[in-house]
């Protein structure tokens, strides 16, 4: 009976990245065969450009292009129209991008001979949906795939827990954190440095989906790895130091995951334990055109850690981005050594 | 401490209102945004934000530079970007070395804004505040209407300039009344006024063409080209359904007899739009229904560039203008825009909505007129 099982097509974009444990085996475990879309690569995105609303930010007009790509494969999509998830305190008010909502209404309005969209509202925000809610949601789409109601909930269950190993996974601890920030411990493999010298400390902030996704981020993980350097990103950071931070501006971040990026940045700016921070924006980003800006303005306060700020569309060139990138690693490298002769001076000198 | 807040259109003269009904006497009122303006404000803004922030960072750096010190603004918890207007803006203008402080009002909440306005008052307590309320949002249901005739008699009025002298002296007058019995009174005497002052043309048969989007862009004619007079000019009747009474009308929200356009609008995009998701997107959806339901020839579709709640409301409307029959032209904003290319869209427009009209009436022309033939013989049996 393999044969007649409904294939559910995830594609990888946007919130993806955010929620794929959750998604993909909640649907496994009901029985249908979940199709996730192939890695973003250039066919894919010369589709997607030609195809998507011209205003859209890159990132959302990538997603039309996983959509076409799933076009034939599948029976349904699961395109989630998201508002702010979580539950607890801090989640009643915070919201994520409008984009989100609208995403399969305008896909479902734009390409109408698309098979059906599975869309299910789910907001913590405005319309204060609380966990029954959520089970709710869960039980309706999972109806459409077994009458088994017990299955389902075996299904939900998986998801959830897949889920909070996923984030706990990616999150570090903040003792975790300190060691880093002091150079005990290595958070990815050993970067490439020469004898001797030790790999510089960069943060690397933006939206998981563009941090995860190599071809929208031109690697710039793997660059960074290969010019000695270890970089923690904004998905890893702690989430109560985050909060904390929020704390200390005087009004209420309410994008749920602009919060991460400018919690961050805030951090390692107040406490200066790492060589410098890269922004990552994608161009014609709602919500990034108000933090870039808060970002800057905040680096420009408090100039000890540098920031290098990124605009990424479907034009930019490699090589132009390859430049920029090691003229900035070479700051560091040349700051990193005046600062620790400065310190050894002190040393011989007092 | 002198207060200000950014030029919205005929929505300036509700602020003022309700600033003068609060007790301030120190208000500088902004000037109209111009080209110095828009020019100071992107100077400083960031790259790609949205219009709005542009125009009202530049309104505030002007008022700043006649000598404010208060600037109030609008602040939300909402969808869109445009509760972080005044961090950022405050963090440019503190760059830039002005010694301010701003009033952020959160319009969401009805509780938020009376508190709000209690600490900006001159020593009110909260009734009185309410009261200053109160006669606020009853002057901007007039200002409203005062808006609405002034779109539609501007296009049919014989002696070109009459429509805006009356308008501007019935904003005065709104401004100027004092007393809730001689405000109610304006409910009356407003329409009066434009129907014994102004000739209209009764030979005139205008095409009607309603503007939706996002509602900055749609009240404040120094941004969007004045498109309403252009319009007019060109002989079309139109109107505005986006106001801000849905934030400050308590009265109206409390009335459970009463319902605002809105609401309306929002229950029929609901197939298309369930949810909101910020700014205007779903009343342009919905509106679009409407005023086709309700007879009218076209929609103008406003937003500004990179306003993220349009964009998806503009990717969806195609879709409804195919199936409800209903021209709608799509125009994006900024302040680079152009006026002869602005002008240019909307005559094609008009030309292609004065040729669509006689279509349809010639289609209804035939087709009653092949209707009762057929009962004729078929009744009879000729």
């Amino acid at each position: 009976m393999a044969s007649q099982k409904i294939k559910v097509g995830i594609p990888r974009a946007l919130l993806y990245y955010k929620f794929f444990p959750m998604w993909t085996t909640f649907f496994k475990e009901l029985g249908a065969e979940v199709i996730v879309s192939p890695k973003t690569n250039k066919i894919l995105k010369d589709v997607a450009v030609s195809i998507a609303p011209d205003e859209d930010c890159y990132s959302s007009k990538l997603y039309y292009g996983h959509v076409m790509a799933l076009k034939d494969k599948v029976d349904c999509y699961f395109i989630p129209r998201f508002s702010s998830g979580g539950f607890g305190k801090g989640h009643e008010k915070n919201v994520s991008c409008p984009k989100f909502i609208g995403l399969a209404e305008v896909l479902r309005s734009v390409f109408p001979d698309l098979p059906e969209i599975i869309m299910p509202y789910f907001s913590t925000a405005k319309n204060n949906h609380g966990k029954l809610k959520f089970l709710k949601y869960c039980f309706s789409i999972g109806s459409k795939f077994t009458k088994n109601p017990f299955k389902i909930r075996t299904a939900i269950k998986k998801a959830l827990k897949n889920q909070k190993e996923h984030y706990q996974q990616i999150q570090i601890s903040v003792d975790e954190l300190q060691k880093w920030e002091r150079s005990e411990i290595l958070l990815n493999e050993a970067p490439n440095v020469e004898e001797g010298d030790v790999p510089l400390k960069v943060a690397i902030v933006g939206h998981s989906y563009v941090l995860n996704d190599p071809y929208q981020s031109i690697e710039i993980m793997k660059k960074l790895t290969s010019h000695g350097v270890d970089c923690i990103t904004s998905e890893q950071m702690p989430r109560e130091l985050v909060e904390h931070q929020m704390k200390f501006l005087d009004f209420n971040m309410y994008f749920e995951y602009e919060r991460e990026i400018i919690g961050t940045v805030m951090h390692f700016l107040e406490s200066k334990t790492i060589d410098g921070i890269l922004h990552l924006i994608i161009f014609s980003c709602g919500p990034d055109s108000i933090g870039g800006e808060l970002c800057s303005r905040f680096s420009r306060r408090k100039p000890e850690v540098p920031l290098l700020q990124l605009v990424i569309d479907e034009h930019t060139g490699e090589a132009g981005l390859n430049t920029r990138i090691e003229a900035f690693i070479d700051m560091l490298r040349r700051r990193k050594s005046i600062k620790e002769k400065k310190i050894r001076r002190k040393i011989e000198c007092p | 401490m002198p207060i200000t807040f950014p030029h919205f259109g005929s929505l300036t003269y509700v602020f003022e209102t309700l600033l003068r009904e609060l007790g301030r006497k120190d208000i500088i009122v902004p000037n109209k945004p111009s080209k110095r303006t828009a020019e100071l404000g992107t100077r400083y803004s960031p790259e790609f934000v949205c219009t709005p922030f542009k125009i009202t960072l530049g309104t505030f750096i002007e008022a700043l530079e006649r000598g404010a010190t208060e600037l109030g603004m609008g602040g939300c918890n909402a969808y869109c970007r445009f509760g972080y207007y005044w961090p950022v803006q405050k963090l440019i203008l503190e760059d830039l070395g002005y010694d301010f402080r701003f009033v952020p009002i959160d319009y969401e909440d009805p509780l938020a804004i009376v508190r709000t306005l209690k600490n900006e008052s001159d020593g009110f307590s909260y009734l009185q505040t309410l009261r200053a309320l109160q006669k606020t949002w009853v002057k901007n249901r007039f200002t409203d209407l005062v808006d609405k005739l002034r779109y539609e008699y501007r296009a049919i009025e014989t002696v070109k300039g009459t429509t805006d002298r009356v308008a501007e002296r019935a904003f005065k007058t709104i401004v100027e009344t004092k007393g809730m019995i001689n405000i109610r009174k304006l409910k009356k005497t407003l329409p009066l006024m434009f129907e014994k002052e102004i000739e209209i043309d009764n030979s005139l048969d205008p095409l009607k063409i309603a503007i939706i989007g996002e509602i900055y862009v749609v009240f404040e004619p120094a941004l969007n080209v004045d498109v309403h007079r252009r319009l007019n000019e060109l002989g079309v009747i139109c109107e505005t359904p986006a106001s801000l009474r849905r934030f400050i009308d308590i009265g109206y929200k409390l009335n459970p007899f009463l319902k605002l356009h809105r609401e309306v609008s929002v229950k029929i995009a609901e197939p298309y739009l369930g949810y909101r998701c910020g700014g205007e997107a779903q009343e342009s959806i919905g509106d679009t229904i409407f005023y086709k339901n309700k007879g009218w020839d076209g929609m103008v579709h406003l937003y500004p560039f990179t306003c993220m709640p349009e964009i998806i409301s503009r990717s969806i409307l195609p879709q409804i203008s195919k199936e409800y029959d209903m021209p709608v032209l799509s125009l994006v904003v900024d302040e680079q825009t152009g006026e002869a290319g602005f002008q240019t869209r909307l005559e094609a427009f008009i030309d292609l909505l004065y040729r669509k009209r006689e279509k349809d009436r010639e289609r209804k022309i035939t087709k009653k007129s092949t209707k009762p033939n057929v009962s004729f013989q078929t009744v009879y049996g000729v």
